[in-house]
Protein backbone atom coordinates (compact mmCIF):
# COMPACT_ATOMS: atom_id res chain seq x y z
CA UNK A 1 0.00 0.00 0.00
CA UNK A 2 2.98 2.26 0.50
CA UNK A 3 4.15 1.91 -3.12
CA UNK A 4 3.18 4.70 -5.47
CA UNK A 5 1.48 4.24 -8.82
CA UNK A 6 2.94 5.93 -11.90
CA UNK A 7 0.23 8.61 -11.75
CA UNK A 8 0.93 9.27 -8.09
CA UNK A 9 4.65 9.51 -8.74
CA UNK A 10 4.02 11.97 -11.56
CA UNK A 11 1.69 14.06 -9.41
CA UNK A 12 4.33 14.15 -6.71
CA UNK A 13 7.21 15.04 -9.02
CA UNK A 14 5.42 17.66 -11.09
CA UNK A 15 3.09 19.02 -8.44
CA UNK A 16 3.80 18.74 -4.78
CA UNK A 17 7.57 18.51 -4.68
CA UNK A 18 8.26 21.65 -6.79
CA UNK A 19 5.59 23.45 -4.76
CA UNK A 20 7.22 22.40 -1.51
CA UNK A 21 10.53 23.82 -2.69
CA UNK A 22 8.91 27.07 -3.76
CA UNK A 23 6.87 27.68 -0.59
CA UNK A 24 9.55 27.84 2.04
CA UNK A 25 8.57 26.65 5.48
CA UNK A 26 9.09 29.28 8.16
CA UNK A 27 12.39 28.56 9.90
CA UNK A 28 10.77 28.75 13.35
CA UNK A 29 8.60 25.79 12.40
CA UNK A 30 11.36 23.46 11.30
CA UNK A 31 11.87 20.56 13.70
CA UNK A 32 15.57 21.32 14.13
CA UNK A 33 14.61 24.51 15.96
CA UNK A 34 13.02 22.47 18.74
CA UNK A 35 15.16 24.31 21.30
CA UNK A 36 13.42 27.66 20.87
CA UNK A 37 9.84 28.96 20.72
CA UNK A 38 7.40 28.08 19.35
CA UNK A 39 8.61 24.47 19.14
CA UNK A 40 10.26 24.37 22.54
CA UNK A 41 7.79 22.63 24.88
CA UNK A 42 6.50 24.69 27.78
CA UNK A 43 5.64 21.77 30.04
CA UNK A 44 7.45 18.67 31.17
CA UNK A 45 4.66 16.37 30.00
CA UNK A 46 5.57 13.74 27.40
CA UNK A 47 2.82 12.93 24.91
CA UNK A 48 2.48 10.10 22.46
CA UNK A 49 2.17 11.42 18.95
CA UNK A 50 -1.28 9.96 18.51
CA UNK A 51 -2.35 11.80 21.66
CA UNK A 52 -1.48 15.11 20.03
CA UNK A 53 -2.83 14.22 16.60
CA UNK A 54 -6.09 12.57 17.62
CA UNK A 55 -9.14 14.78 17.54
CA UNK A 56 -11.77 12.06 17.52
CA UNK A 57 -12.97 13.52 20.82
CA UNK A 58 -13.84 17.14 19.92
CA UNK A 59 -12.81 18.49 23.33
CA UNK A 60 -9.88 16.16 23.96
CA UNK A 61 -11.50 14.80 27.11
CA UNK A 62 -10.42 11.25 26.24
CA UNK A 63 -6.82 12.35 26.81
CA UNK A 64 -7.73 14.16 30.03
CA UNK A 65 -9.42 11.04 31.40
CA UNK A 66 -6.56 8.77 30.38
CA UNK A 67 -3.70 10.91 31.63
CA UNK A 68 -5.19 12.76 34.59
CA UNK A 69 -7.81 10.31 35.91
CA UNK A 70 -5.91 7.24 34.64
CA UNK A 71 -9.04 5.78 33.02
CA UNK A 72 -7.96 3.10 30.57
CA UNK A 73 -10.90 1.36 28.86
CA UNK A 74 -10.26 -1.47 26.38
CA UNK A 75 -9.94 -0.42 22.73
CA UNK A 76 -13.06 -0.55 20.58
CA UNK A 77 -13.46 -3.00 17.69
CA UNK A 78 -12.37 -0.51 15.03
CA UNK A 79 -9.16 0.17 16.95
CA UNK A 80 -8.41 -3.56 17.30
CA UNK A 81 -9.03 -4.21 13.62
CA UNK A 82 -6.95 -1.19 12.58
CA UNK A 83 -4.07 -2.49 14.66
CA UNK A 84 -4.38 -6.01 13.21
CA UNK A 85 -4.43 -4.73 9.62
CA UNK A 86 -1.41 -2.52 10.29
CA UNK A 87 0.48 -5.43 11.80
CA UNK A 88 -0.38 -7.67 8.85
CA UNK A 89 1.11 -5.13 6.48
CA UNK A 90 4.22 -4.76 8.61
CA UNK A 91 4.59 -8.54 8.74
CA UNK A 92 4.57 -8.97 4.99
CA UNK A 93 6.97 -6.09 4.34
CA UNK A 94 9.47 -7.35 6.90
CA UNK A 95 9.04 -10.96 5.80
CA UNK A 96 9.73 -10.02 2.19
CA UNK A 97 12.95 -8.26 3.16
CA UNK A 98 14.02 -11.16 5.38
CA UNK A 99 13.34 -13.69 2.62
CA UNK A 100 15.45 -11.77 0.12
CA UNK A 101 18.37 -11.65 2.55
CA UNK A 102 17.96 -15.29 3.57
CA UNK A 103 17.37 -16.91 0.20
CA UNK A 104 19.43 -14.49 -1.88
CA UNK A 105 18.84 -13.50 -5.48
CA UNK A 106 19.34 -17.12 -6.59
CA UNK A 107 16.51 -18.26 -4.32
CA UNK A 108 14.01 -16.03 -6.06
CA UNK A 109 11.48 -18.77 -6.77
CA UNK A 110 11.48 -19.77 -3.10
CA UNK A 111 10.92 -16.14 -2.08
CA UNK A 112 7.90 -15.86 -4.37
CA UNK A 113 6.49 -19.12 -3.06
CA UNK A 114 6.97 -18.16 0.59
CA UNK A 115 5.43 -14.71 0.11
CA UNK A 116 2.22 -16.23 -1.17
CA UNK A 117 1.63 -17.98 2.17
CA UNK A 118 -0.14 -15.54 4.50
CA UNK A 119 1.17 -15.17 8.03
CA UNK A 120 -1.81 -14.34 10.23
CA UNK A 121 0.01 -14.35 13.56
CA UNK A 122 -0.90 -10.68 14.31
CA UNK A 123 -4.56 -11.62 14.08
CA UNK A 124 -4.28 -14.68 16.32
CA UNK A 125 -3.34 -12.48 19.26
CA UNK A 126 -6.78 -10.83 19.11
CA UNK A 127 -8.90 -13.96 18.66
CA UNK A 128 -10.49 -13.63 22.11
CA UNK A 129 -11.43 -9.96 21.82
CA UNK A 130 -12.92 -10.31 18.33
CA UNK A 131 -15.19 -13.30 18.96
CA UNK A 132 -15.72 -16.12 16.43
CA UNK A 133 -17.62 -14.15 13.84
CA UNK A 134 -15.41 -11.06 14.15
CA UNK A 135 -12.33 -13.24 13.90
CA UNK A 136 -13.50 -14.90 10.67
CA UNK A 137 -14.29 -11.57 9.08
CA UNK A 138 -10.96 -10.09 10.20
CA UNK A 139 -9.14 -13.14 8.80
CA UNK A 140 -10.83 -12.67 5.43
CA UNK A 141 -9.69 -9.07 5.35
CA UNK A 142 -6.16 -9.86 6.49
CA UNK A 143 -5.90 -12.33 3.61
CA UNK A 144 -7.06 -9.62 1.18
CA UNK A 145 -4.34 -7.28 2.48
CA UNK A 146 -1.72 -10.02 2.29
CA UNK A 147 -2.59 -11.08 -1.25
CA UNK A 148 -2.68 -7.50 -2.47
CA UNK A 149 0.66 -6.60 -0.97
CA UNK A 150 2.39 -9.89 -1.82
CA UNK A 151 1.46 -9.48 -5.49
CA UNK A 152 2.88 -5.96 -5.55
CA UNK A 153 6.12 -6.91 -3.83
CA UNK A 154 6.63 -9.91 -6.10
CA UNK A 155 6.03 -7.73 -9.17
CA UNK A 156 8.58 -5.17 -7.96
CA UNK A 157 11.17 -7.83 -7.16
CA UNK A 158 10.67 -9.40 -10.59
CA UNK A 159 10.98 -6.02 -12.27
CA UNK A 160 14.36 -5.27 -10.68
CA UNK A 161 15.65 -8.79 -11.20
CA UNK A 162 14.78 -8.54 -14.88
CA UNK A 163 16.42 -5.14 -15.22
CA UNK A 164 19.58 -5.66 -13.12
CA UNK A 165 21.35 -8.95 -13.92
CA UNK A 166 24.12 -8.39 -11.32
CA UNK A 167 21.99 -7.13 -8.46
CA UNK A 168 22.78 -8.19 -4.89
CA UNK A 169 20.38 -8.78 -2.01
CA UNK A 170 20.87 -5.45 -0.27
CA UNK A 171 20.32 -3.45 -3.43
CA UNK A 172 17.29 -5.53 -4.33
CA UNK A 173 15.72 -4.83 -0.96
CA UNK A 174 16.36 -1.09 -1.16
CA UNK A 175 15.03 -0.80 -4.72
CA UNK A 176 12.06 -3.15 -4.54
CA UNK A 177 10.91 -2.30 -1.01
CA UNK A 178 12.25 1.23 -0.37
CA UNK A 179 10.15 1.75 2.72
CA UNK A 180 11.01 1.54 6.40
CA UNK A 181 8.00 0.35 8.36
CA UNK A 182 7.43 1.12 12.03
CA UNK A 183 10.33 3.57 12.05
CA UNK A 184 11.24 4.12 15.70
CA UNK A 185 11.82 7.74 16.63
CA UNK A 186 12.70 9.65 19.77
CA UNK A 187 10.30 12.59 20.01
CA UNK A 188 11.55 13.95 23.31
CA UNK A 189 13.08 17.10 21.74
CA UNK A 190 9.52 18.18 21.01
CA UNK A 191 7.98 17.04 24.27
CA UNK A 192 6.80 13.76 22.76
CA UNK A 193 7.42 10.16 23.72
CA UNK A 194 10.93 8.75 23.27
CA UNK A 195 9.43 5.65 21.65
CA UNK A 196 7.40 6.89 18.69
CA UNK A 197 6.74 4.66 15.73
CA UNK A 198 5.97 6.06 12.26
CA UNK A 199 3.94 3.74 10.02
CA UNK A 200 6.31 4.17 7.11
CA UNK A 201 9.01 6.41 5.73
CA UNK A 202 10.51 6.62 2.25
CA UNK A 203 13.92 8.05 1.56
CA UNK A 204 13.76 8.71 -2.18
CA UNK A 205 11.90 11.94 -1.45
CA UNK A 206 11.77 12.19 2.33
CA UNK A 207 8.10 11.51 2.93
CA UNK A 208 6.16 10.32 5.95
CA UNK A 209 3.36 7.86 5.24
CA UNK A 210 0.51 6.98 7.54
CA UNK A 211 -2.05 4.28 6.90
CA UNK A 212 -5.68 4.66 7.99
CA UNK A 213 -8.50 2.15 7.90
CA UNK A 214 -11.34 4.57 8.35
CA UNK A 215 -12.91 7.67 6.87
CA UNK A 216 -10.89 10.75 5.99
CA UNK A 217 -10.55 13.42 8.66
CA UNK A 218 -8.74 16.76 8.24
CA UNK A 219 -6.83 16.24 11.49
CA UNK A 220 -5.15 13.10 10.15
CA UNK A 221 -2.56 15.43 8.66
CA UNK A 222 -1.45 16.25 12.19
CA UNK A 223 0.11 12.79 12.34
CA UNK A 224 2.35 13.26 9.32
CA UNK A 225 3.20 16.79 10.47
CA UNK A 226 4.21 15.48 13.90
CA UNK A 227 6.48 12.80 12.48
CA UNK A 228 8.00 15.28 10.04
CA UNK A 229 8.84 17.65 12.91
CA UNK A 230 10.35 14.82 14.94
CA UNK A 231 12.45 13.60 12.01
CA UNK A 232 13.66 17.12 11.31
CA UNK A 233 14.63 17.46 14.97
CA UNK A 234 16.52 14.15 14.91
CA UNK A 235 18.15 14.18 11.49
CA UNK A 236 18.24 17.91 10.64
CA UNK A 237 17.00 17.53 7.08
CA UNK A 238 13.74 18.99 5.77
CA UNK A 239 10.64 16.87 5.31
CA UNK A 240 8.07 18.72 3.28
CA UNK A 241 5.66 16.07 2.09
CA UNK A 242 3.31 13.69 3.85
CA UNK A 243 0.98 11.03 2.53
CA UNK A 244 -2.09 9.58 4.21
CA UNK A 245 -3.17 6.27 2.79
CA UNK A 246 -6.83 5.34 3.21
CA UNK A 247 -7.65 1.69 2.77
CA UNK A 248 -11.22 0.53 2.52
CA UNK A 249 -12.70 -2.94 2.05
CA UNK A 250 -15.43 -3.31 -0.56
CA UNK A 251 -16.55 -6.91 -0.63
CA UNK A 252 -13.42 -8.81 -1.65
CA UNK A 253 -11.60 -5.76 -2.88
CA UNK A 254 -9.25 -3.37 -1.24
CA UNK A 255 -9.81 0.21 -2.41
CA UNK A 256 -6.96 2.60 -1.69
CA UNK A 257 -6.85 6.37 -1.96
CA UNK A 258 -4.00 8.65 -1.00
CA UNK A 259 -3.87 12.16 0.37
CA UNK A 260 -0.54 13.70 -0.57
CA UNK A 261 -0.01 17.00 1.19
CA UNK A 262 2.57 19.58 2.05
CA UNK A 263 3.83 19.69 5.61
CA UNK A 264 3.45 23.46 5.47
CA UNK A 265 3.45 26.25 8.05
CA UNK A 266 -0.24 25.83 8.76
CA UNK A 267 -0.27 22.15 9.66
CA UNK A 268 2.95 22.57 11.67
CA UNK A 269 1.36 25.38 13.68
CA UNK A 270 -1.77 23.36 14.17
CA UNK A 271 0.29 20.46 15.52
CA UNK A 272 2.20 22.72 17.92
CA UNK A 273 -1.02 24.36 19.13
CA UNK A 274 -2.57 20.95 19.76
CA UNK A 275 0.54 19.80 21.59
CA UNK A 276 0.65 22.91 23.77
CA UNK A 277 -3.06 22.87 24.57
CA UNK A 278 -2.98 19.20 25.48
CA UNK A 279 0.18 19.51 27.53
CA UNK A 280 -1.38 22.39 29.43
CA UNK A 281 -4.57 20.42 29.96
CA UNK A 282 -2.61 17.57 31.54
CA UNK A 283 -0.05 19.63 33.46
CA UNK A 284 -2.71 21.88 34.97
CA UNK A 285 -5.41 19.20 35.13
CA UNK A 286 -7.96 21.22 33.18
CA UNK A 287 -11.06 19.21 32.38
CA UNK A 288 -12.11 20.36 28.88
CA UNK A 289 -15.64 19.07 29.46
CA UNK A 290 -17.67 16.62 27.42
CA UNK A 291 -18.36 17.24 23.80
CA UNK A 292 -21.91 17.75 22.59
CA UNK A 293 -21.41 15.41 19.67
CA UNK A 294 -19.75 12.35 21.21
CA UNK A 295 -19.21 9.21 19.15
CA UNK A 296 -20.97 6.25 20.76
CA UNK A 297 -18.01 4.07 19.71
CA UNK A 298 -15.60 6.16 21.78
CA UNK A 299 -13.97 3.94 24.44
CA UNK A 300 -14.56 6.74 26.98
CA UNK A 301 -18.27 7.13 26.22
CA UNK A 302 -19.35 5.21 29.32
CA UNK A 303 -17.04 7.31 31.50
CA UNK A 304 -18.30 10.62 30.18
CA UNK A 305 -21.94 9.51 30.14
CA UNK A 306 -22.25 6.98 32.97
CA UNK A 307 -25.42 4.94 33.78
CA UNK A 308 -28.43 6.74 32.32
CA UNK A 309 -26.36 9.08 30.22
CA UNK A 310 -27.44 12.13 32.17
CA UNK A 311 -24.87 12.22 34.90
CA UNK A 312 -22.28 14.86 34.16
CA UNK A 313 -19.20 12.74 34.98
CA UNK A 314 -16.15 14.46 36.51
CA UNK A 315 -16.72 18.19 36.90
CA UNK A 316 -14.74 20.52 34.67
CA UNK A 317 -12.06 22.55 36.36
CA UNK A 318 -10.79 25.82 34.97
CA UNK A 319 -7.47 27.37 35.88
CA UNK A 320 -7.18 30.95 37.11
CA UNK A 321 -5.34 33.59 35.09
CA UNK B 1 -21.26 28.03 9.99
CA UNK B 2 -19.08 28.60 13.00
CA UNK B 3 -17.86 31.83 11.49
CA UNK B 4 -21.24 33.16 10.56
CA UNK B 5 -22.42 32.60 14.11
CA UNK B 6 -19.25 34.18 15.43
CA UNK B 7 -19.66 37.17 13.13
CA UNK B 8 -22.99 38.02 14.73
CA UNK B 9 -21.38 37.89 18.13
CA UNK B 10 -18.01 39.47 17.67
CA UNK B 11 -16.68 41.40 14.68
CA UNK B 12 -12.91 41.17 14.47
CA UNK B 13 -10.22 43.38 13.00
CA UNK B 14 -7.40 42.12 10.82
CA UNK B 15 -4.98 43.48 13.40
CA UNK B 16 -6.52 41.04 15.93
CA UNK B 17 -5.27 38.15 13.80
CA UNK B 18 -1.77 39.59 13.81
CA UNK B 19 -1.87 40.29 17.54
CA UNK B 20 -3.30 36.88 18.39
CA UNK B 21 -0.44 35.17 16.62
CA UNK B 22 2.07 37.43 18.32
CA UNK B 23 0.56 36.78 21.75
CA UNK B 24 -3.07 35.68 22.32
CA UNK B 25 -3.21 37.58 25.59
CA UNK B 26 -3.00 40.92 23.79
CA UNK B 27 -6.36 40.13 22.18
CA UNK B 28 -7.69 38.85 25.50
CA UNK B 29 -6.86 42.16 27.20
CA UNK B 30 -8.41 44.16 24.39
CA UNK B 31 -11.72 42.30 24.29
CA UNK B 32 -12.24 40.57 27.61
CA UNK B 33 -10.38 42.60 30.18
CA UNK B 34 -9.95 46.10 28.76
CA UNK B 35 -7.18 47.72 30.76
CA UNK B 36 -5.42 51.01 30.32
CA UNK B 37 -2.25 50.50 28.35
CA UNK B 38 0.59 52.85 27.77
CA UNK B 39 1.83 53.64 24.28
CA UNK B 40 5.32 52.21 24.07
CA UNK B 41 8.25 53.58 22.14
CA UNK B 42 7.99 50.58 19.82
CA UNK B 43 4.38 51.43 18.90
CA UNK B 44 5.17 55.12 18.22
CA UNK B 45 8.17 54.16 16.14
CA UNK B 46 6.09 51.66 14.15
CA UNK B 47 3.49 54.30 13.28
CA UNK B 48 6.12 56.75 12.07
CA UNK B 49 7.81 54.11 9.94
CA UNK B 50 4.48 53.21 8.41
CA UNK B 51 3.90 56.81 7.30
CA UNK B 52 7.35 56.91 5.75
CA UNK B 53 6.72 53.64 3.90
CA UNK B 54 3.45 55.05 2.57
CA UNK B 55 5.31 58.08 1.21
CA UNK B 56 8.05 56.00 -0.42
CA UNK B 57 5.66 53.48 -1.92
CA UNK B 58 3.91 56.20 -3.90
CA UNK B 59 7.10 56.48 -6.00
CA UNK B 60 7.42 52.76 -6.62
CA UNK B 61 6.64 51.26 -10.03
CA UNK B 62 4.40 48.23 -10.57
CA UNK B 63 7.17 46.43 -12.44
CA UNK B 64 8.87 45.84 -9.10
CA UNK B 65 5.93 43.61 -8.22
CA UNK B 66 6.34 41.75 -11.50
CA UNK B 67 3.23 43.47 -12.90
CA UNK B 68 2.90 45.57 -16.07
CA UNK B 69 -0.04 47.87 -15.63
CA UNK B 70 -2.70 48.64 -13.11
CA UNK B 71 -3.96 50.99 -10.48
CA UNK B 72 -2.61 51.47 -6.97
CA UNK B 73 -5.09 52.21 -4.19
CA UNK B 74 -3.71 53.21 -0.81
CA UNK B 75 -5.31 52.73 2.61
CA UNK B 76 -8.22 50.64 1.35
CA UNK B 77 -11.01 50.10 3.91
CA UNK B 78 -12.19 46.52 3.73
CA UNK B 79 -14.99 44.78 5.52
CA UNK B 80 -17.14 41.67 5.35
CA UNK B 81 -20.35 41.18 7.31
CA UNK B 82 -20.30 37.52 6.43
CA UNK B 83 -16.87 36.95 7.93
CA UNK B 84 -17.28 39.54 10.67
CA UNK B 85 -13.94 41.05 9.74
CA UNK B 86 -12.68 44.56 8.97
CA UNK B 87 -9.33 46.12 8.22
CA UNK B 88 -7.43 48.85 6.40
CA UNK B 89 -5.07 47.50 3.75
CA UNK B 90 -1.90 49.49 3.04
CA UNK B 91 -2.05 49.06 -0.72
CA UNK B 92 -4.23 47.24 -3.22
CA UNK B 93 -2.89 46.65 -6.73
CA UNK B 94 -5.78 46.47 -9.19
CA UNK B 95 -4.47 45.03 -12.44
CA UNK B 96 -5.82 43.16 -15.46
CA UNK B 97 -4.08 40.08 -14.05
CA UNK B 98 -6.00 40.30 -10.80
CA UNK B 99 -6.11 42.00 -7.41
CA UNK B 100 -3.02 41.92 -5.20
CA UNK B 101 -3.02 43.08 -1.58
CA UNK B 102 0.24 44.60 -0.32
CA UNK B 103 1.14 45.02 3.33
CA UNK B 104 4.06 47.22 4.39
CA UNK B 105 6.34 45.97 7.14
CA UNK B 106 9.23 47.75 8.75
CA UNK B 107 11.61 44.92 9.49
CA UNK B 108 15.04 43.77 8.41
CA UNK B 109 14.14 40.13 9.12
CA UNK B 110 12.25 37.67 6.98
CA UNK B 111 8.47 38.08 7.15
CA UNK B 112 7.03 36.67 10.37
CA UNK B 113 4.12 34.26 10.48
CA UNK B 114 1.73 36.85 11.87
CA UNK B 115 2.43 39.07 8.85
CA UNK B 116 1.60 36.16 6.56
CA UNK B 117 -1.83 35.62 8.12
CA UNK B 118 -2.53 39.34 8.27
CA UNK B 119 -2.01 39.34 4.51
CA UNK B 120 -4.24 36.26 4.18
CA UNK B 121 -6.99 38.08 6.05
CA UNK B 122 -6.70 41.06 3.70
CA UNK B 123 -6.76 38.69 0.72
CA UNK B 124 -10.05 37.10 1.79
CA UNK B 125 -11.51 40.55 2.48
CA UNK B 126 -10.51 41.74 -1.01
CA UNK B 127 -12.21 38.66 -2.44
CA UNK B 128 -15.34 39.37 -0.44
CA UNK B 129 -15.50 43.05 -1.30
CA UNK B 130 -14.51 42.94 -4.96
CA UNK B 131 -15.67 39.46 -5.88
CA UNK B 132 -12.32 38.58 -7.46
CA UNK B 133 -10.08 35.67 -6.46
CA UNK B 134 -6.77 36.58 -4.85
CA UNK B 135 -4.00 34.07 -5.44
CA UNK B 136 -0.99 36.14 -4.40
CA UNK B 137 -0.24 39.01 -2.04
CA UNK B 138 2.95 40.90 -1.29
CA UNK B 139 4.81 41.85 1.84
CA UNK B 140 6.94 44.93 1.30
CA UNK B 141 9.78 44.68 3.77
CA UNK B 142 11.55 47.91 4.53
CA UNK B 143 14.27 49.20 5.05
CA UNK B 144 15.70 46.52 2.75
CA UNK B 145 12.99 47.40 0.17
CA UNK B 146 12.35 43.73 -0.39
CA UNK B 147 9.12 42.62 -2.00
CA UNK B 148 8.12 39.17 -0.89
CA UNK B 149 5.33 37.49 -2.86
CA UNK B 150 3.12 35.21 -0.76
CA UNK B 151 0.84 32.61 -2.36
CA UNK B 152 -2.50 32.57 -0.56
CA UNK B 153 -3.09 28.84 -0.22
CA UNK B 154 -6.17 26.92 0.83
CA UNK B 155 -4.44 25.82 4.02
CA UNK B 156 -3.68 29.44 4.91
CA UNK B 157 -7.37 30.29 4.53
CA UNK B 158 -8.33 27.32 6.72
CA UNK B 159 -5.78 28.36 9.31
CA UNK B 160 -7.16 31.91 9.30
CA UNK B 161 -10.69 30.61 9.91
CA UNK B 162 -9.43 28.42 12.72
CA UNK B 163 -7.72 31.38 14.34
CA UNK B 164 -10.82 33.55 14.08
CA UNK B 165 -12.85 30.75 15.67
CA UNK B 166 -10.28 30.43 18.45
CA UNK B 167 -10.35 34.17 19.17
CA UNK B 168 -14.15 34.19 19.33
CA UNK B 169 -14.25 31.17 21.59
CA UNK B 170 -11.65 32.74 23.88
CA UNK B 171 -13.71 35.93 24.16
CA UNK B 172 -17.05 34.13 24.54
CA UNK B 173 -15.68 31.88 27.29
CA UNK B 174 -13.62 34.70 28.81
CA UNK B 175 -10.80 32.22 29.04
CA UNK B 176 -7.27 33.45 29.69
CA UNK B 177 -5.07 31.99 26.95
CA UNK B 178 -1.57 30.69 27.53
CA UNK B 179 1.04 33.43 27.26
CA UNK B 180 3.26 33.67 24.22
CA UNK B 181 6.02 31.09 24.14
CA UNK B 182 8.54 33.73 23.20
CA UNK B 183 9.60 35.56 26.36
CA UNK B 184 11.38 38.25 24.33
CA UNK B 185 7.99 39.54 23.15
CA UNK B 186 7.01 40.31 26.72
CA UNK B 187 9.87 42.79 27.19
CA UNK B 188 8.30 45.62 25.18
CA UNK B 189 4.67 44.60 25.69
CA UNK B 190 2.27 47.28 26.88
CA UNK B 191 0.32 44.65 28.84
CA UNK B 192 3.30 43.13 30.58
CA UNK B 193 2.35 44.34 34.07
CA UNK B 194 -1.03 42.61 33.83
CA UNK B 195 0.40 39.14 33.18
CA UNK B 196 1.04 37.72 36.63
CA UNK B 197 2.87 34.65 35.35
CA UNK B 198 5.41 36.55 33.22
CA UNK B 199 8.61 37.44 35.05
Amino acid sequence: MYFLTEEERKRLLKGLIPKSRQNEVNEDLRGWNWHRPPLEPLYDVKLALYEVASRYCPTGRDLFLRRVHKVKPPPNKAMVLGSVFHDTLVTIMVRAKKLIYEKGVAGYQEIVQALREPDLAPLERHRASLGDEGFEEAMRRCRIIWEFEAARIIARVQEYLAKQPHIGEDSLVSLAIPVVVEQKLDGSFLGLSANLSADAFTFSEPMVLDLKFGERRPFHRLTTAGYALVMEALHEYPINVGCLIYAEFREDRLVISKDFHLIDDEVRQWFIEERDEKMRMIAEEIDPGRADDCRPACPYHATCWPSDGRSPGPRPRRPGP
Amino acid sequence: MEQDEGARVLPLRVSDIKQYMYCPRVVYYQYVLPVERKVTHKMEHGQLEHLELDRLEKRRKLVEYGLDEGERRFQVHLHSDRLGLTGILDLLLVTPRGYFPVEFKYSTRDPALNHKYQLTAYAVLVEEQFGRPVRTGFLYMSPGKRIQPVDITENMRIHLRRMMGAIRRMVAEERVPARTRSGARCRDCEYRRFCGDVL
